[in-house]
């Protein structure tokens, strides 16, 4: 009984939205860059693509600039390593509260096959979407805001009012 | 007048100034040979204990992996040669202070008992298997496997004397097995030319994290609760042990020549410090140890989650050690 109580217990958010915050200082106080996630990913992406296929990435316009130097060294970002830390505290925080197991989350009047068509679609939107903007909810809204950046400020309104005018047609996929 | 032709010893491509012979199939290997000493070695040390029936997973399920990675690993290795229609040499010699030519006569008599063992077992191993996973491919496969071997009156002869002799058998194996660990490392470590390599405490090191990969991949196969707990306990002391030895590597580096040194300084602040730290020391070593502590203490956390992760980190320390130890030279100031 206890471990279903466990189970069920999350962090308060306001508490863990301060303790962002502070890791946030933290970030830029140590790293001289904020939070992010898009751009660990984009720097696994600008690697992979290098090491494959240094000509190409050298000669196109996106990757030009991460590759340019003859030692540069894109996987060495202070982003790749925050995203390391994120999935090894996830883990570790899970499995404190007793909620680490592989599923599935969606709504039960879909299929698995439906939801993760959906993810992988909403995925690569957000892939092209973050590199459009120059960044994701964190790297963009969050760490733009900390540094009371304009473009975090539209940012912000831009994501959440494009969310809010499309989750109606998506309804279906959670309700 | 005569000519003289001088050839500059500087001019080696592959040799000079860094070593560029061994890439991903060595590091493999090194990883697969570590791996199948693991595996062996807690098979025979659990034999010894009289665990047979209890632990039947690590005694007789598991070592049905050994010989199938230890011959990857030689098909890797083989094909990393250059003359590969001559490998069949090193089977002709031995020679003493070669540890290329200990390890291929360890892994030919190894070998034996490696196949010999699962085999012995394997009926025992289908029905441990049709218990937990009645649908697995594996039974059918395993069964076909059995019965084949089991026609030859030779095959039976050779399970008679093993089960006569097959305490004798277990220590022989068991002493071989180490010897495999450690020769993965000692491989590395004859290079006198290379200072990263050329250090006593690899063969150890390695010996440590192959038999660590080899608990790993028994917690992860297991579904017994005092066995996944037994090797949990075990790994986390291995783990211990792994970082020691670093730690002392370093040390000894730092305290050695300046051709050390700057070996040493490859990990502390150049090229492969990052790599190094976070992916074999951090997710392969501290945080596979964190969460086998905190399952320990009673959290419930899927097994497989750590046991991954040591054998990433077992993988990765190998690919870096092979391809650090190549990049490290004497240079001449």
């Amino acid at each position: 009984m206890e471990t279903l109580e466990r189970s069920k217990r999350y962090m308060n958010p306001y508490l863990a939205g301060l303790i962002i915050g502070i890791a946030m200082i933290a970030a830029y106080y140590f790293s001289a860059e904020g939070l992010g996630s898009s751009g660990g990913f984009k720097t696994v992406v600008v690697a992979t693509t290098n090491a494959i296929n240094h000509d190409y990435a050298k000669k196109t316009k996106f990757f030009e600039s991460y590759v340019s130097e003859p030692e540069s060294r894109p996987i060495k970002t202070w982003l790749v390593f925050e995203l390391i830390g994120v999935m090894v505290g996830a883990i570790i925080s899970a499995s404190i509260a007793g909620r680490l197991k592989i599923g599935i989350g969606k709504s039960p009047k879909i299929t698995n096959k439906t939801r993760l068509i959906a993810a992988l679609s909403g995925g690569i939107l957000w892939g092209v979407g973050t590199q459009l903007g120059r960044g994701c909810t964190s790297g963009l809204i969050m760490s733009g805001m900390a540094v009371n950046s304009l473009s975090g400020y539209i940012g912000l309104a831009a994501v959440f009012g494009g969310g809010y005018a499309i989750a109606y047609f998506f309804r279906k996929l959670w309700i | 007048m005569n000519e003289q032709i001088f050839v500059s010893g500087k001019n080696i491509p592959e040799i000079i100034p860094n070593l560029e012979l061994w890439g991903g199939p060595i590091a493999l290997y090194l990883f697969f040979g570590g791996l199948a000493a693991g595996i062996i070695f807690f098979a025979n040390y659990f034999y010894l204990r009289g665990r047979s029936n209890t632990m039947v997973m690590t005694i007789k399920v598991a070592p049905i992996i050994a010989p199938i990675i230890i011959a990857i690993g030689l098909i890797l290795l083989v094909a990393d040669l250059n003359h590969k229609l001559y490998f069949w040499q090193l089977f002709l010699h031995i020679r003493m202070n070669s540890p290329m030519s200990w390890g291929a006569w360890t892994l030919t008599v190894i070998m034996i008992p490696a196949i010999v063992w699962p085999l012995y077992y394997l009926p025992e191993s289908i029905e441990y298997i049709k218990q937990r996973a009645p649908k697995s491919k594996l039974i059918g496969l395993f069964s076909w496997i059995n019965n084949f071997v089991r026609q030859f009156k030779i095959i039976l002869w050779i399970f008679k004397v093993f089960e006569k002799n097959q305490k004798l058998i277990a220590y022989l194996t068991l002493y071989l097995s180490v010897i495999l660990g450690v020769y993965t490392g000692i491989l590395l470590s004859a290079f006198n030319a290379r200072p990263l390599w050329n250090t006593a405490i690899l063969g150890p090191l390695f010996l440590t994290s192959g038999i660590s990969t080899g608990a790993a991949l028994l917690i992860w196969l297991s579904n017994d609760h005092k066995e996944i707990k037994k090797f949990s306990r075990l790994d986390l002391f291995l783990i211990a042990v792994e970082l020691f030895f670093i730690i002392h590597m370093f040390m000894g580096m730092k305290a050695g020549s300046i051709a050390q040194v700057e070996a040493g300084l490859l990990f502390l602040g150049g090229p492969y410090t990052a790599v190094f730290w976070v992916t074999v020391v951090g997710l392969g070593l501290i945080f596979p140890a964190i969460l086998e502590i905190m399952e320990l203490g009673g959290l419930k956390i899927s097994v497989w989650i750590p046991a991954f992760l040591v054998l990433m980190g077992g993988l990765a320390f190998r690919f870096i050690m092979v391809s650090a130890g190549q990049f490290s030279s004497y240079h001449i100031i």
